[in-house]
């Protein structure tokens, strides 16, 4: 039987997966990319609790609602300001975004 | 029968996750994303949550690649450089995510998964959680105007 403990250990991996891509990528899309399996990895975590173990609210299916719509609205913005970044700099790198450096 | 499903379905969902992170072409690693959230609605359906997952195939699977393959084509970037010299904090960091799903996978043993109908999605999306959902398209709205006036061309 598959248990509550199989998708939680499916998210935990699948989220060690996405920290380990935007921790080590360079290119700020690529970067996105990995935010969004982070953020998948915890609505899979939310679903699979609200599921075993909530039958009668499911408060964690909505919040996995809510976190795709919020993924949508931060992914939409972070192009619109990559758009911007290259159109100032020529690149997508994380090279380039060095003006705060200390 | 249905583990040996799950097996597959994990299986194909972290291969995927493991191209996007490990992929040297970055449009390769953009399809490969798309790829991983249409199993990931597989997921919700074995979880019982037909709404969870239709709005996952909708939205994860299909407009945020697409999104995302229109920035690399805008953005012109082929290839994604190799990884930076930080391994040792990042190799901690997963050791940790990882040793969290040990000992969530030790903690929880329920076996019984219980549907939920879109309907009764629908009805407490409109009643008990209905200031968070108006917050949510409030947010959309914002994500929409923002993107457009960050995007805009300014004329000099």
């Amino acid at each position: 039987m598959i248990t509550l403990g199989h998708y939680l250990t499916l998210s935990a991996v699948l989220f060690a997966i996405g920290l380990f891509g935007v921790l080590t990528k360079r290119n700020v899309i690529a970067v996105l990319m990995s935010v969004e399996i982070l953020l998948n990895a915890a609505a899979i975590a939310f679903a699979a609790t609200a599921a075993y173990r909530d039958p009668l609210f499911f408060s964690g299916q909505l919040f996995a609602l809510f976190i795709i719509v919020v993924a949508a609205a931060e992914l939409s913005i972070g192009f619109a300001i990559l758009l911007t970044l290259y159109r100032h700099a020529g690149s997508v790198s994380t090279d380039v975004i060095e003006e705060m450096r200390g | 029968m249905s583990l040996v499903a799950f097996a597959i379905l994990a299986g194909l969902i972290l291969a995927g996750a493991l191209v996007v992170v490990f992929s040297s072409n970055i449009v390769r690693a953009a399809v490969a994303l798309a790829f991983t959230f249409f199993l990931i609605a597989g997921l919700y359906f074995m979880l019982g949550s037909p709404m969870l997952a239709v709005v996952q195939f909708a939205v994860n699977a299909a407009a945020i690649p697409i999104l995302t393959l229109f920035i690399i084509m805008m953005t012109r970037s082929r290839s994604v450089r190799p990884a930076s010299g930080i391994f040792v904090l990042v190799a901690l960091a997963v050791v940790i995510a990882f040793a969290g799903g040990l000992w969530a996978y030790l903690g929880a043993a329920e076996t019984q998964v219980f549907p939920v109908s879109p309907e009764g999605i629908g009805l407490r999306l409109l009643s008990v959680t209905l200031f968070p959902f108006e917050v949510a398209s409030v947010l959309l709205l914002l994500a929409m105007v923002g993107a457009i006036v960050l995007a805009r061309r300014v004329e000099e």
